[in-house]
C-alpha cells in the first residue's frame, strides 16, 4: 500500500508536468489541426537553456520564466516560418508530420552539437520535503503543482472569462468564419501559438527541475507522455489535456512501480497506442469536434 | 585490403542494403501511400533474427550474450527465414492502419511503436540481449569465401539488389502498381470501383517488411554485430528522406536519393579524414543536414528530384499488326482517326488481331458497355427490379438521415431520386453502395441481400457509384483512371506477380483500346495521357462517370452528374445515359436540376427528411402537395 501511495505522489508531480506539457500542445493542435512533433525538442531545448541560465547564476524560478517566454516566441516564429506556409501551400497531413519530425531533428541535433551527448543536471533543485501522511512532497515539485494549477487556472480564465478566449476559441472552431465576424486571426494565431509555447517552455524547464539530470533524448521521450495525455482527454481540449496529464503521470508511475522501472516509458507509449487505435476521441472528449478532426 | 579501398567497399554495402530498405518503403509510402515510420523495427528485425538463427544457442557461445531462439541455420536459409518473419511482421504493423485514422495519426502511431521497440529491445536483456545488443554474428558468406568482407560481399548484395529490382517492378509497374497508386490518391474511390483495399495495403506491408528483413539481415552479416543504437526512429526518416529527395514512387529515383542521403550525407561524412578528429560533430552534421533537406524538398519539390513517370499507352493498334502493349516513356502515338460511332468503332475492333478472344470480346470497345459488361454475367432482363430496399434507416447521433426508406430500381431504365438539400439521398446512396452501414432495413441486389456486403464487394457486383465532389485519382493519368477500374485484371492478381507481363499484356491492350474509345466518346481523347489533377472540373466530373462505366456496373448511381458540367457534356452524358439504360443497364440518378430529371427518368423517388414520400412520374409529382411543401420547407 505504500509503495501505491508513493508512486501515486510521484505520479502527482510527473502528472503535473505532463500537464502542462499536455494543455500546450493540444491548444497548439486546436489552432493549427497540426501534431507538432517539433514541440518536444522545443522542450529539449527550454531544458538546456534554463541549465545555461542556472550556470549564469539566474534563480532556477526565474529561469523558467524567462525561457518560457523565449519559448513563446520561438513558437510563434516556427509557425511563421514553417507551419503556415506548409498549411497554405495545401500540404498533406504526413508531410505535414514529416517537416515537424524533420525540424524536430534539425533542432535536436543542433542542441547535440553544441551541449555535447553527455547527461545535464539543475543541481539539487528539490528543497525540503513536505509529508502529508505517506505522500511525500519535494518543495519543488509543491512549486511545479501550484504552478501547472496556476497556469492553467489562467487559462481557463482567459479562454471563457476573455474577448481574446472567446476570439481564440472561435479561430481555432473556424477560421474562415471568425476572420468574417471581424476577429483578426493572423493576431490571434501568433497569440495562442505564444502561449502554447510558454507552456512548452515553462514544461520543459519544469521537467529539467524534477529529474535528476537529462540529455537531448529529453524532448521525443516526454512528448510522447504529452500526446498521450493530450489525447486521453480528447485532442484540442485543454480540460481534457490536464486530466489526462494526471492520469498518464500516476498510471505510468504505478505500473512501473508494480512491475519495472526501466518500462516507465513504455506505459506511456502502450497508453498512446491503445488510445489511438480503440478510442482516437479520448476518453473525455467533448463532442465530435475531435472525432472530425480525426478522420481528416 | 588497402583503407581507401575498404572504405569503398564500406559504401557499396551500406548502399546495397540501404536501397533494399529504401525500395520496400518506396513501395509502401511511394507507391501505396501507407507512411510507415516505423519501418526501421522491420529492418532490425531482419538483423535480429538472422542473428539468432545463425549463432547458436547461448550457452554454446559462452553465455555471455542472452537472446531468444538461438539455431544455426546454413546462412542462405536463415536470410530467407528472417525476411519470411519480417514480411509477417510487416502485415501485423499493417493492422494498426486498418483503422482508418487520419494520416498524421497514423505516423504518430508508428512512431511511437518504433520508439516502444526500441525502449522494450533495450531494456528486455532476454530477448536480443538488450542495449548490448548482439555481436559476432557469423559472415554469411564465410563458408563460402574467406575474404568475405571484401568485393565478394560487394557483389553478393549487388546481386540481391539486382533480384531485388526485378521482384519490385512486379508490384510498382503494370496493373498492380496502378491500383496501389489508386489506393494512394483515394481510398474510398478506389473502393467504388470494387478495390480490396485492405487486402492490398497488407500485401504491400508484407512485401516492405521483406525487403527490410533482406536489408537487415545483409547488413548485420556485414557489420557482426547489432543493438539498438542501429536502428532509432530517426533511421526511418533517413530512409524516407531518400525517397522523397531521389523521386517519391520512382524506383530508379530511389536509388539516386540513397546514394545522396542515407550514403553519402550519413555515413561519407563520417569518413572524411579531415575530420576525423570529431566523429560524432559529424554525425550530428549529417542529421542536421538530413533534416533541413527533407524539410526544403517537402516544400520546394516534394515529388523529388526524378518524380513518378507518367506511363504513356500506344493508341489503338494499326490493322494487321500484333495487339501494341503500354510502353513506358514513348511518345504517344497520334490517336487514330476517331470513332464516328458505336458502328464505327465496331468495325474497327474486329479487324483487330485478337478478337476473338473469349476475354472480353471485342465488340464492347468503343461503344458504352453492356451492363455487366463482358463478365458473363447475365444482365437482369430489362424492367426487372434489380434493387430493392426496404426499411433502410442510418441515424447519425440523433438526427434520422434516412428514415425507413423503401423503393425499387429497375434495370433497362432510369430512376430518379429527388429531394430538398438534407432529404438523405446521399446517404442514401451510401447505403445501397455499402459506404455506409445501416441501422436498419435491407438492400436487396438481383436477388441477394447485400446488406453486409463491404463496399469493394457490391463494386464487383456491380454496384457501382460516382461522388457528388469529383473524386478523381490526381496523379494517375485519364486514361488509367478508367483502366484501374475494370474489374478482374490478371494482373492485379498474385499470378500477375508471378508470371509478369505475359499474363496481362493482352487483356491489358484490349482495356487501354476500350478506355481510349470512352475518352474519345466524350471529347476527352487529348487529355488520355494528361494526369487526371490538371483536368477542368467538367472534365473530372465526366472522367468519374467513364470510370463508373468501365467498371462494368449492372446499377449505376450517380450522384449529381450534371452538377457544373458545361451544357454541351450534359447533352452528352444524358444521351449516354439513355442509351446505357436501352441496352439493359439500372440507374439510380440522383439530381436537382429537375427538368433534366424530367426529361430522362420514368419514375422518380421523392424524399424529404429521409423519408421516402412521394413516387412517379415527374409531371405527376410536380402536382402533388407533399412534393411541393417538401421543396419549400426542407
Amino acid at each position: 500500500m505504500r509503495v501505491l501511495i508513493e508512486a501515486v505522489g510521484f505520479g502527482i508531480a510527473s502528472g503535473a508536468v505532463i500537464s502542462l506539457g499536455a494543455v500546450g500542445f493540444t491548444v497548439q493542435f486546436g489552432i493549427s489541426n497540426v501534431l507538432n512533433i517539433t514541440y518536444g525538442s522545443l522542450m529539449t531545448l527550454a531544458a538546456y537553456l534554463g541549465y545555461l541560465l542556472l550556470q549564469a547564476g539566474l534563480d532556477v524560478w526565474l529561469a523558467l520564466a524567462l525561457v518560457a517566454a523565449a519559448i513563446g516566441l520561438a513558437s510563434v516564429a516556427f509557425n511563421r516560418a514553417l507551419l503556415a506556409p506548409l498549411t497554405r501551400r495545401g500540404t498533406g497531413f504526413v508531410g505535414v508530420v514529416i517537416v515537424t519530425v524533420a525540424a524536430a531533428i534539425v533542432l535536436q541535433y543542433c542542441i547535440v552539437a553544441v551541449a555535447g551527448p553527455d547527461t545535464v543536471s539543475y543541481g539539487q533543485q528539490a528543497g525540503s520535503t513536505v509529508r502529508g501522511g505517506d505522500l511525500v512532497f519535494t518543495t519543488s515539485q509543491l512549486i511545479i503543482i501550484g504552478l501547472a494549477l496556476a497556469l492553467m487556472l489562467a487559462l481557463h480564465l482567459l479562454l471563457t472569462r476573455t474577448q481574446l478566449g472567446r476570439a481564440m476559441r472561435a479561430t481555432a472552431a473556424n477560421r474562415t468564419v471568425a476572420r468574417g465576424c471581424g476577429i483578426r486571426t493572423e493576431r490571434i494565431i501568433d497569440v495562442t501559438w505564444l502561449i502554447s509555447g510558454t507552456l512548452c517552455g515553462a514544461a520543459g524547464v519544469a521537467l529539467a527541475i524534477s529529474t535528476v539530470s537529462f540529455d537531448f533524448t529529453l524532448g521525443p521521450t516526454f512528448l510522447i507522455y504529452m500526446i498521450a495525455a493530450a489525447v486521453l482527454g480528447g485532442i484540442g481540449q485543454p480540460y481534457g489535456a490536464m486530466i489526462g496529464g494526471l492520469l498518464v503521470g500516476v498510471v505510468s508511475q504505478v505500473a512501473a512501480a508494480y512491475t519495472s522501472p526501466a518500462y516507465q516509458d513504455a506505459w506511456a507509449f502502450l497508453i498512446l497506442i491503445v488510445m489511438l487505435l480503440v478510442r482516437p476521441r479520448g476518453l473525455l472528449a467533448a463532442g465530435t469536434a475531435s472525432a472530425r478532426r480525426l478522420a481528416g | 585490403m588497402s583503407g581507401i579501398a575498404y572504405y569503398v567497399v564500406v559504401m557499396l554495402v551500406y548502399l546495397g542494403t540501404d536501397l533494399l530498405a529504401a525500395w520496400g518503403l518506396n513501395l509502401e509510402f511511394g507507391v501505396a501511400g501507407v507512411a510507415n515510420f516505423a519501418y526501421i523495427v522491420l529492418v532490425a528485425a531482419g538483423a535480429y533474427f538472422y542473428a539468432v538463427l545463425t549463432l547458436g544457442s547461448p550457452a554454446a557461445q559462452g553465455g555471455y550474450q542472452h537472446y531468444i531462439i538461438g539455431l544455426r541455420l546454413p546462412a542462405a536459409a536463415a536470410i530467407v527465414v528472417a525476411a519470411l518473419i519480417c514480411g509477417v511482421l510487416g502485415c501485423l504493423i499493417g493492422v494498426t492502419g486498418l483503422k482508418r485514422l487520419r494520416a498524421d495519426y497514423q505516423a504518430v502511431v508508428m512512431l511511437v511503436i518504433s520508439i516502444l521497440a526500441t525502449t522494450v529491445v533495450g531494456a528486455d536483456t532476454g530477448l536480443f540481449n538488450g542495449d548490448d545488443g548482439l555481436s559476432a554474428i557469423p559472415n554469411p558468406l564465410a563458408a563460402v569465401n574467406p575474404a568475405s568482407r571484401g568485393w565478394y560481399y560487394v557483389a553478393v548484395v549487388a546481386a540481391v539488389c539486382l533480384l531485388g529490382y526485378l521482384a519490385l517492378r512486379r508490384f510498382t509497374a503494370g496493373p498492380l502498381g496502378r491500383a496501389l497508386r489508386a489506393v494512394r490518391e483515394d481510398e474510398e474511390a478506389a473502393i467504388a470501383v470494387g478495390k480490396d483495399v485492405v487486402r492490398l495495403r497488407l500485401a504491400v506491408q508484407a512485401v516492405g517488411g521483406v525487403y527490410a528483413g533482406l536489408s537487415g539481415a545483409l547488413l548485420a552479416g556485414f557489420i557482426g554485430g547489432w543493438s539498438p543504437s542501429s536502428w532509432q526512429y530517426v533511421e526511418t526518416l533517413a530512409l524516407l528522406t531518400a525517397i522523397i529527395v531521389g523521386g517519391l514512387g520512382n524506383d530508379a529515383g530511389v536509388l539516386l536519393g540513397t546514394a545522396v542521403v542515407p550514403v553519402l550525407i550519413l555515413q561519407g561524412v563520417q569518413f572524411l579524414p579531415q575530420f576525423n578528429s570529431a566523429p560524432e560533430l559529424m554525425a550530428d552534421l549529417g542529421w542536421i543536414i538530413l533534416g533541413l533537406l527533407t524539410i526544403a524538398f517537402v516544400f520546394a519539390r516534394p515529388q523529388g528530384l526524378i518524380p513518378e513517370r507518367r506511363p504513356r499507352y500506344a493508341a489503338r493498334p494499326g490493322a494487321g499488326g500484333p495487339s501494341r502493349r503500354p510502353r513506358r516513356g514513348g511518345r504517344a502515338a497520334a490517336p487514330g482517326p476517331a470513332a464516328a460511332g458505336p458502328a464505327a468503332a465496331v468495325r474497327d475492333a474486329s479487324a483487330r488481331p485478337g478478337a476473338a478472344v473469349a476475354t472480353p470480346p471485342g465488340p464492347d470497345a468503343g461503344r458504352l458497355p453492356a451492363p455487366g459488361g463482358a463478365g458473363g454475367r447475365m444482365p437482369a432482363g430489362a424492367g426487372e427490379p434489380i434493387l430493392v430496399i426496404s426499411g433502410l434507416t442510418r441515424r447519425y447521433g440523433g438526427v434520422r438521415a434516412v428514415d425507413g426508406a423503401g423503393f425499387t430500381v429497375r434495370s433497362g431504365a432510369i430512376t430518379g431520386l429527388i429531394g430538398p438539400n438534407g432529404a438523405g439521398k446521399s446517404t442514401a446512396l451510401g447505403l445501397i453502395s455499402g459506404f455506409l452501414r445501416p441501422d436498419a432495413g435491407r438492400v436487396i441486389f438481383a436477388g441477394r441481400d447485400v446488406t453486409r456486403l463491404p463496399a469493394h464487394e457490391r463494386a464487383r457486383l456491380g454496384i457501382v457509384r460516382t461522388f457528388q465532389l469529383p473524386r478523381e485519382f490526381r496523379a494517375l493519368t485519364a486514361v488509367e483512371n478508367l483502366l484501374v477500374a475494370a474489374p478482374r485484371q490478371r494482373g492485379e492478381s498474385a499470378g500477375g506477380v508471378a508470371v509478369g507481363r505475359p499474363l496481362w499484356r493482352r487483356q491489358e491492350a484490349q482495356l487501354v483500346e476500350r478506355a481510349t474509345a470512352l475518352l474519345e466518346l466524350f471529347g476527352m481523347a487529348d487529355k488520355r495521357d494528361e494526369r487526371a489533377g490538371t483536368l477542368s472540373g467538367g472534365q473530372k466530373r465526366m472522367l468519374e462517370v467513364l470510370r463508373a462505366l468501365m467498371a462494368e456496373p449492372r446499377l449505376l448511381l450517380l450522384d449529381e452528374p450534371m452538377a457544373g458540367l458545361a451544357p454541351v457534356l450534359a447533352e452528352r452524358l444524358e444521351a449516354a445515359c439513355r442509351e446505357l439504360a436501352a441496352g439493359g443497364m439500372a440507374i439510380l440518378l440522383v439530381e436537382h436540376e429537375l427538368r433534366a430529371v424530367e426529361r430522362l427518368c420514368e419514375r422518380v423517388v421523392v424524399m424529404a427528411q429521409g423519408k421516402v414520400i412521394s413516387e412517379g412520374r415527374m409531371a405527376e409529382l410536380r402536382g402533388r402537395k407533399e412534393v411541393q411543401d417538401a421543396y419549400v420547407v426542407g
